[in-house]
């Protein structure tokens, strides 16, 4: 390293100042310059105004150096602090970063009704269609009136199938927290939003535990009257000894 | 700020929960629900009307169209929020590790080349001063 910078001085020496050209010597490519700083021969003389470091005189302050130019003003917020603390993200950071975020939708909108969680290509319900090709809709909304709402007469009956699966919810997980609507999953004509779901959760609760006993019972029971059994085997009366 | 949007979700809240009862109708209409059905349909109309007056209180709330990417794919959008500060953080640490080794660098040389070039150093430095810490 030592070498190579000796050889660099020495040929520049052995060409003299260089004035107003630049003197770099013949073996050693000059430096590239950066792009925000100015070509000696355009900045001189030297102009006011945002174009970088300002270019010292060559050859009457700064011998034996050349090209050297002011240290760059520092700005105070670098990649040196940290910007999530100093933007007060801490908090918001902990959150998101900090607890387990559900991939789904529908965990993010639990009370919205329909299958959120399918993409909206499939059914054309994307918000980026929405986007690009906004509605063409009138100025304002105004009030149906009794013409206009003769195109809403339907015929009695239910639904056809391929329709019917916009109402049905996916099957929630059973979880902790209680929601505050608890609406039914299937339609059912005039049905108030309110019903009698928590009571019908529980009586399948309190069921499930009655039936788990019923079921060990019955194995029990079944366990005793086989064969195999080692400790009736002899209460029986057909076994054979 | 938080009112606004308070103020925006109940509207919501409200004309999704009418769209739906209307959906429940509709799903297995009886002639005697025409009249329910039409009274649904105007409520949707003045829902639409609540919102729009919302919006004017909303206009200079911007949304990344990156979020709608992650909710057409039918995917929570706080993973959206999540991923923009994991990369922050990332990018953050990366420029501060930059900047650490650049200073290391900078006293390093300095020091190296005022053990070589003694001379010209303290005329460089005696030209920039002492360089601030950085």
């Amino acid at each position: 390293m030592t070498e190579m910078f000796s050889t660099l001085y020495g040929q520049n020496e052995a060409q003299g100042p260089p004035g107003s050209s630049l003197g770099f010597g013949p073996g050693k490519p000059p430096p590239p310059v950066p792009p925000n700083q100015v070509p000696i021969s355009a900045q001189m003389p030297p102009q006011l105004g945002d174009e970088g470091p300002v270019l010292r005189k060559p050859g009457a302050m700064n011998e034996p150096f050349y090209l050297l130019r002011e240290l760059p003003v520092g700005n105070e917020l670098t990649g040196n602090t940290n910007l999530i603390t100093h933007y007060n993200l801490e908090h918001a950071y902990n959150k998101f970063c900090g607890k387990k975020v559900k991939e789904k939708l529908s965990n993010f909108l639990p009370e919205l009704p329909g299958m959120i969680d399918w993409p909206g290509t499939q059914d054309g319900s994307s918000l980026r269609s929405l986007i690009e090709k906004p509605p063409v809709c009138g100025n304002s909304f105004s009030p149906l009136t009794g013409a206009s709402l003769t195109g809403f007469r339907l015929h009695t009956g239910p639904l056809p199938e391929q329709y019917r699966l916009m109402h049905i919810q996916p099957p929630k997980k059973k979880s902790k927290h209680k929601h505050k609507h608890n609406r039914p999953q299937d339609p059912i004509p005039q049905e108030t939003p309110s019903d009698s779901d928590p009571k019908k959760k529980k009586k399948k609760r309190d069921e499930d535990p009655d039936r788990k006993k019923k079921k060990k019972d019955k194995k029990k029971k079944k366990n005793r009257h086989s064969p195999d059994h080692p400790g009736l085997a002899g209460s029986q009366p057909n076994s054979l000894r | 700020m938080a009112e606004k949007f308070d103020n925006l979700e109940e509207h919501l809240e409200k004309f999704i929960e009418n769209i739906r009862q209307m959906g429940i109708i509709v799903s297995d209409f009886q002639p005697s629900s025409q009249t329910g059905l039409n009274q649904k349909l105007n409520y949707m109309i003045t829902g639409l009307q609540d919102i729009e007056k919302c919006r004017q209180q909303l206009h200079e709330i911007n949304v990344p169209l990156e979020a709608f990417e992650y909710i057409d794919q039918g995917r929570n959008p706080q993973l959206y929020t999540k991923e923009c500060l994991e990369r922050a953080l990332a990018k953050n640490e990366q420029v501060k590790g930059k900047i650490d080794t650049m200073t290391k660098f900078k006293s390093l040389l300095i020091s190296e080349l005022g053990k070589v070039f003694p001379e010209e150093m303290t005329k460089y430095k005696a030209i920039h001063g002492d360089d601030p810490p950085s």
